[in-house]
């Protein structure tokens, strides 16, 4: 069975239809398998079969029969699956040539929705016509997009050759040489920073439905997101602070400097407001927080980090312009399990450097199941609502003189919990272990923001 | 519950909900063992108060505990104490209990049901968790004779009858029947619990980690620990000496050459790094335990493991400001250099498989170069240490989709 797998042919077995009617008492035709010819083509897509229950369980008595049959039959469903040919209308198939020299393809016919998220456009001038160099613009998509595609079907991509085929006739419309899936692997992978490791993430990233950029642009052409900058503070609140440090330091001058051997002073008077609270909060005398400079030397003789965001991501639902995209909702970073240990805090400091700081998270809105049932019976129903009482005109001239018919739902306290488990910055890390990923957030830690006491 | 101060509780589990909860609140009121006693409010108060002179007064328990530096602990042995020392904070772990130092109340509760032929809560445990092996081995041997029984029929050919019944949590019942229930108890007599306790003498102390003992003595002053040998009180800087060098392995002086002191001027000695650490929780208001249960180092509670189990999970990660003190470092800090992504989601699936969230803390250590060794004479020192965190969860891309 391995050997037919290994070697896949677009003809079926052939049968000796003379060889049947000699010899009817063998029974070795039956063993040989189904006769194909004889099956109507009746597996037009491949099926994936729906996974049970692991029934083994080591018995003394040695393997079940039962047990074994039924295991030989889902792995045979399966293998049936995976050896279905797989399809694609040729109304919805992409063309592509790989350009080895850029890496990059150049799309020549594209074709379904693929194309909305990836590929960008690029100005190659092409060779004098007419006297002039017309400069045109020309669908381009780098290795991982054009690997994706090739591998899942969509595209057939040529690898650009030397040869003149557009003279020799029956061969206009060829562009190139056709390259198969593993000749494509083989290409792709290794050019413009594209790792196997990168490769699976994105492709298994795709597969989900996000839509996957490079952060670093490989190419000037490559539109990038607006940078998030760091604006420079503005003259409020730079006078603000500098007003409120040269403040600090006067009062320190007044305020005993801290005595080390007794650093917590709870006197009897003098002190405001003396409770647990403010014990706690004068406890906090040692330095800590990310605003904090590091210091920590790196040695020159180490590699440079492998800790830089390489991959943009922005979910299904984000609205995604491929000419101006918006801010990512996830940057994430590639890396191998195997050669390259976790992050280290430096590695950490410069990545949370880039990110911008995210919202405390709000709380989920608990709806109880009567709203809920209410709100989906109005939105259902398309009956106008009915009309609003009539306010009296005093009402409406002095509305602050009134109590409000509708309380609006104050606005939830952030629960510290949520804040502090999702912190401020966040960088998505994926440790590719031949083959299987693990995907990780590093959030900046607020301790110091949300105290307990 | 408080094992240590419920006396006349029969009852194993004692009342969950609202009860258990106010009892807890009024038992656990004080995070820190100082009191601040808040006088009465009335208006001349108030109008001192508004000039800062509040007149709270500041009520310190002054324990005492004995320094041991084989276990690298420090023992407090006095019952009062031990009492305050574990209801204000958390502080400190019984030595023959789990971590409330409650060995006394439950061998005297053991005695007492003895001697009423009931049940402690213990056994009532250790009964119920015997009736569960017995019933996970009833419905294994159920499902093995099941499974057996379809061999069979698959090996004839014939339809498979499911005849035997696999046993659910809810319809089993344990096989042998119990001992005949033993007659209500006698009420227990005054005497008896008098001769309970006689009996049973106070062989347990709380012993406090170094950096517990050495935050209650230092901030709030609520500590004084003895020497074990001469038994005299320690001062600030003998414990703020002592701590330190207790973790350096004993050095035997080479005749003939000069006495290199290796753990000299070491800014990198553990006290120092797991104190920076468990300061800046504690300054938050955190209580913190050990975390070796669970991979890590520090179990962070809101209020206390009486009220609700641990949020997070500290690993304490010491980060070297430069990279030959730790190439010089006699003491191998652990978790100095980054660890492999395997034991990274080792502990990350441990410690979410108990719902906690995983913290991975720095605590950067100044470098010698630009430190004078003069500096570790003092607590001074610790201000040159930082401590940042950092939060670790797993992303799952099919469930972030929206």
């Amino acid at each position: 069975m391995d050997d037919s797998l290994e070697k896949p042919t677009a003809a079926s077995q052939p049968t000796d239809p003379e060889e049947h009617t000699e010899d009817e008492q063998s029974s070795g035709e039956e063993d040989q398998g189904p006769d194909w010819t004889k099956i109507p083509y009746v597996v037009a897509r491949p099926v994936i079969p729906k996974r049970g229950e692991k029934e083994f369980e080591p018995i003394a008595a040695g393997g079940s029969g039962l047990q074994r049959h039924v295991l030989d039959r889902a792995r045979s469903a399966m293998l049936d699956a995976l050896a279905a040919p797989r399809t694609i209308s040729n109304k919805s198939i992409s063309y592509a040539v790989w350009h080895p020299e850029i890496a990059r393809g150049h799309v020549t016919l594209n074709r379904g929705i693929h194309f909305a998220t990836m590929g960008h456009s690029v100005a190659r001038a092409p060779s004098i016509q007419d006297g002039a160099t017309k400069i045109q613009k020309r669908l381009e998509l780098l290795p991982e997009e054009a690997l994706y595609l090739v591998e899942r079907g969509a595209m057939l991509c040529w690898k650009a050759s030397e040869l003149a085929l557009s003279e020799t006739p029956g061969l206009e419309d060829v562009e190139g040489v056709p390259m198969t899936v593993q000749q494509a692997f083989a290409e792709m992978v290794g050019t413009e920073d594209l790792t196997l490791e990168k490769y699976q993430v994105f492709a298994y990233l795709k597969r989900l439905g996000y839509v996957v950029t490079r952060t670093k642009p490989p190419s000037p052409d490559y539109p990038t997101p607006p940078p998030y900058s760091l604006r420079p503070p503005s003259i409020l609140t730079r006078l603000h602070s500098a007003l409120h440090s040269t403040m600090r330091r006067i009062l320190q001058a007044f305020y005993p400097r801290i005595d080390w051997w007794n650093p917590l002073r709870l006197g009897r008077w003098l002190h405001h407001n003396l409770d647990s609270r403010s014990v706690f909060r004068s406890l906090r005398f040692l330095p800590a927080g990310h605003h904090i400079p590091l210091r920590v030397q790196t040695s020159p003789k180490c590699a440079p980090s492998q800790y830089e965001i390489f991959y943009n991501l922005y979910k299904p639902s984000t609205p995604f312009k491929k000419t101006a995209p918006p801010a990512p909702d996830f940057s994430v970073v590639v890396v191998n399990a195997r050669t390259t240990p976790m992050p280290s805090l430096t590695d950490l400091a410069a990545l949370f450097d880039v990110l911008p700081e995210l919202p405390p998270p709000v709380p989920r809105k608990r709806v109880s199941f009567a709203q809920q049932k209410a709100m989906a019976m109005a939105a259902e129903s398309p009956v106008a609502p009915a009309p609003d009482v009539e306010q009296p005109l005093l009402q409406r001239l002095f509305p602050w003189a009134f109590a409000s018919p509708a309380k609006s739902t104050p606005p939830r306290n952030p629960n510290p919990f949520l804040a502090l488990k999702s912190g401020k910055k966040m960088v998505v890390i994926a440790a590719v272990d031949a083959g299987t990923i693990s995907f990780f957030r590093f959030g900046q830690g607020v301790f110091t923001e949300w105290p307990m006491a | 519950m408080s094992l240590i101060t419920q006396k006349n509780n029969r009852r194993g589990g004692g009342n969950k909900g609202g009860a258990r909860r106010h009892q807890n609140n009024t038992l656990y009121a004080h995070p820190l063992p100082l009191v601040l006693d808040q006088p009465p409010p009335t208006w001349s108060t108030h109008i001192l108060g508004l000039f800062g002179l509040a007149g709270t007064r500041v009520l310190n328990p002054h324990c005492e505990g004995v320094f041991d530096p084989a276990t690298r602990s420090v023992w407090v042995l006095n019952a009062k104490d031990l009492a305050i020392l574990w209801t204000r904070g958390f502080f400190g772990k019984g030595d023959l209990s789990r971590s409330e130092p409650s060995w006394r109340t439950r061998q005297i509760s053991a005695k007492r049901a003895a001697a009423g032929h009931y049940m402690t809560a213990e056994e009532v445990r250790e009964k119920r968790r015997a009736e569960r092996t017995q019933f996970k081995r009833d419905r294994a041997a159920a499902m093995a004779q099941a499974a057996a029984e379809a061999e069979a029929a698959f090996a004839a050919g014939c339809e498979v009858q499911h005849t035997t019944v696999i046993p659910s949590g809810a319809t089993w019942k344990p096989q042998q029947p119990l001992a005949d229930a033993p007659p209500p108890a006698p009420a227990p007599e005054e005497d008896d619990d008098r001769a309970f306790e006689a009996e049973v003498p106070a062989l347990e102390h709380l012993q406090l980690t170094l950096q517990e003992a050495f935050f209650l003595m230092w901030t709030l002053d609520c500590l004084t620990v003895l020497d074990p040998a001469t038994s005299a009180p320690m001062s600030l800087r003998d414990v703020w000496t002592a701590f330190r060098s207790v973790q350096c392995a004993p050095q035997i002086p080479i005749p003939g050459t000069l006495e290199l002191d290796l753990y000299a001027g070491r800014f990198d000695n553990p006290f120092l790094v797991h104190y920076a650490a468990y300061h800046y929780y504690r300054s938050l208001g955190w209580v913190i335990k050990g975390g070796i249960k669970f991979c890590v180092d520090l179990l962070l509670y809101k209020r206390g493991p009486v009220f609700h189990h641990a949020e997070f999970a500290v690993v304490v990660l010491p980060v070297y400001e430069d990279p030959a003190d730790q190439e010089s470092s006699p003491f191998d800090l652990a978790n100095a250099s980054p660890f492999s992504w395997t034991w990274l989601s080792t502990v990350n699936r441990v410690n979410s498989q108990v719902q906690k969230t995983l913290i991975l803390t720095y605590v950067t250590i100044p470098a010698r170069s630009r430190m004078s060794p003069d500096l570790l004479s003092s607590p001074a020192c610790l201000t040159h240490y930082s401590v940042r965190e950092v939060v670790l969860r797993r992303f799952i891309p099919a469930r972030m989709r929206d």
